[in-house]
């Protein structure tokens, strides 16, 4: 048992190097000085990022995504905040229900689900021109991840506080906005951040729901790899994680040590 | 009155499940069932015509078992990479617990396509690990490492690891240390404990790991086309191909049913002979 000890810590830490590798690669990939993507690098630069930051598709791609994800978020978070008040506190005997229910944009693969969705907008004239189909698709990914992070917050409070607002004469409304929104604030922001990169971030409903015209950063990034093995991808691709990396810690500085 | 209003509160959330998962998915059954018809998504009337192609021709049909294969070794590979971690990560302290704990999340806040990138670019014929193998002398020509099963397979147990560490870790945490620390007095070895104890009662996280990881490996579509190079033909991607380029829609909705009925059954099967309690 002695040996095994130190094989086991070296095996511990190869998994934990498999997992940040490609990550790492396409960061350093990014500053790569020559025109393909050689190992080792010819050279360090900043020049794909210059070709990137002149380059109109991927910025609009990032815009895109971006107001995107804002819409998707907001919307989410209403029903998705509403949908967890209402399985802490009155689900009862169809909690269980209740969570699949919602849980099931996650559980099923995201691929069928975008597949279900085109035929169903299709079926009811509307098809995929008008970017609802898109938008909606959007929304179903995030709202999983509102309802998760906001349910854990409401179930770490006891709801006492918000009963003894209503005793003390504050109407439902206002019991709502000045007791329990404050307290769940933290499991609100950990969702909307989860909720923005998911919809940055997913591949499925994006690819099969895009329509024409202007497409979501990851389906253009795809469309790029396909055919092009240019560095740029690569600082696109830094350019992303960077983005996510700062709201994590953002989010994380404003309201993680209260969570 | 009361119990209307709090109706009110999940009321959108259903309409919205209802309205775009359970009709849609109503919509590919009554899909798969439709005719075929040249230049348009389906024609009139009803036929098995979409089900009959899928297994009438070897190049689909064959796809079905290899895909599941794929979606095995991939999940063997996660659970043979993820317990070590997994354990890891729920004996450690805490001070280290959320560093860990991070560098297994952050996959995932990375997006898929990116994820993949990054094994095309370790595992390419000019990437590194073929670079520094021929700089080191040790290779004359490129492993083939990439554009065929050992890459995808490679890359989709990279993708899909936290979804194996995250439930055996709920699991494993759940597990009172003293039932070690007894075993231990009482003279059990350290892989008596594994074995016996430890294992056992991670069993929930693990086959709740196992059945995530199969479940998004088989339906997974951008990392074998990035790294398989459409030369691994999973079913997921001639599913995507016959829908969206080919505009099949009957054939292509079949074939993704064949697929899911398929991916239930073995995971019924799998439930079954590991004793699943479902709760």
């Amino acid at each position: 048992m002695q040996i095994a000890t130190p094989v086991l810590a070296l095996f511990r830490v190869c998994i934990y190097a498999f997992l940040l590798a490609p990550i790492v690669v396409v960061v350093l990939a990014s500053f790569n000085a020559g025109n393909f993507l050689t190992f080792p690098p010819q050279g360090l630069s900043l020049r794909w990022f210059w070709t990137f930051l002149q380059n109109d598709v991927f910025l609009d791609a990032i815009a895109y995504s971006a107001i995107l994800a804002a819409a998707s978020t907001a919307v989410s978070l209403v029903i998705g905040t509403m949908a967890a008040l209402y399985f802490v506190r009155h689900a009862g005997r169809e909690a269980e229900t209740v969570r699949v229910g919602v849980l099931l944009p996650l559980i099923l693969p995201e691929i069928l689900t975008a597949i279900a969705l085109l035929f169903f907008f299709y079926e009811i004239g509307i098809g995929t021109e008008h970017k609802i189909a898109l938008f909606t698709g959007h929304v179903l990914m995030t709202l999983p991840f509102v309802f998760l992070n906001v349910t854990t917050s409401l179930q770490g409070r006891d709801d006492s506080v918000e009963l003894a607002a209503r005793t003390l004469g504050a109407s439902r409304y206002t019991a709502f906005r000045r007791i329990t929104l404050p307290l769940i604030a933290p499991g609100l922001a950990t969702g909307a951040v989860f909720a923005f990169i998911i919809s940055f971030d997913t591949f499925g409903v994006s690819f099969i729901l895009k329509g024409t015209g202007s497409a979501p950063l990851p389906i253009q990034l795809y469309d790029y790899l396909r055919f092009n093995f240019t560095p740029e991808a690569a600082a696109v691709s830094t350019v992303s994680i960077l983005l996510t990396l700062v709201l994590v810690t953002a989010a994380d500085l404003l309201f993680g040590r209260k969570a | 009155m009361k119990r209307f209003r709090s109706y009110l509160l999940i009321a959108p959330t259903a309409a919205l499940i209802f309205l775009f998962i359970v009709l849609p998915y109503v919509t590919v059954l009554i899909m798969s069932f439709r005719a075929p018809a040249d230049g348009q998504p389906y024609g009139e009337g009803f036929s098995l015509g979409g089900y009959a192609q899928f297994f009438g021709q070897a190049y689909y049909a064959w796809s079905l078992p290899q895909t599941i294969l794929l979606g095995m070794a991939t999940t063997l590979i996660c659970l043979v990479l993820g317990y070590p971690i997994a354990l890891h990560i729920a004996t450690a302290s805490r001070k280290w617990r959320g560093l860990l704990y991070g560098i297994v999340l952050s996959p995932l806040l990375i997006g898929i396509v990116v994820r993949s990138y990054g094994w095309t670019i370790l595992l390419g014929n000019s990437g590194v690990i073929n670079a520094t193998l021929r700089n080191l002398g040790v290779i004359d020509r490129p492993l083939p490492l990439m554009y065929n099963n050992f890459g995808v397979i490679l890359a989709l147990a990279h993708v899909f690891l936290p979804f194996m560490v995250l439930p055996l870790l709920s699991a494993l945490q759940s597990m009172d240390p003293a039932i070690a620390q007894a075993a231990r007095s009482l003279g059990a070895r350290r892989f008596t404990i594994f074995r016996r104890v430890t294992f056992p009662v991670s069993m929930p996280g693990v086959q709740a790991g196992c059945i995530l990881v199969f479940v998004l490996a088989i339906s997974s579509y951008v990392t074998p086309a990035l790294v398989g190079g459409m030369r691994v033909k999973t079913t997921t991607l001639l599913v995507v191909d016959a829908l969206i380029d080919q505009f099949q829609w009957p054939f292509g909705s079949a074939m993704a049913l064949v697929l899911a009925v398929s991916a239930g059954l073995i995971v019924l099967i799998f439930a079954r002979l590991t004793r699943m309690k479902w709760t």
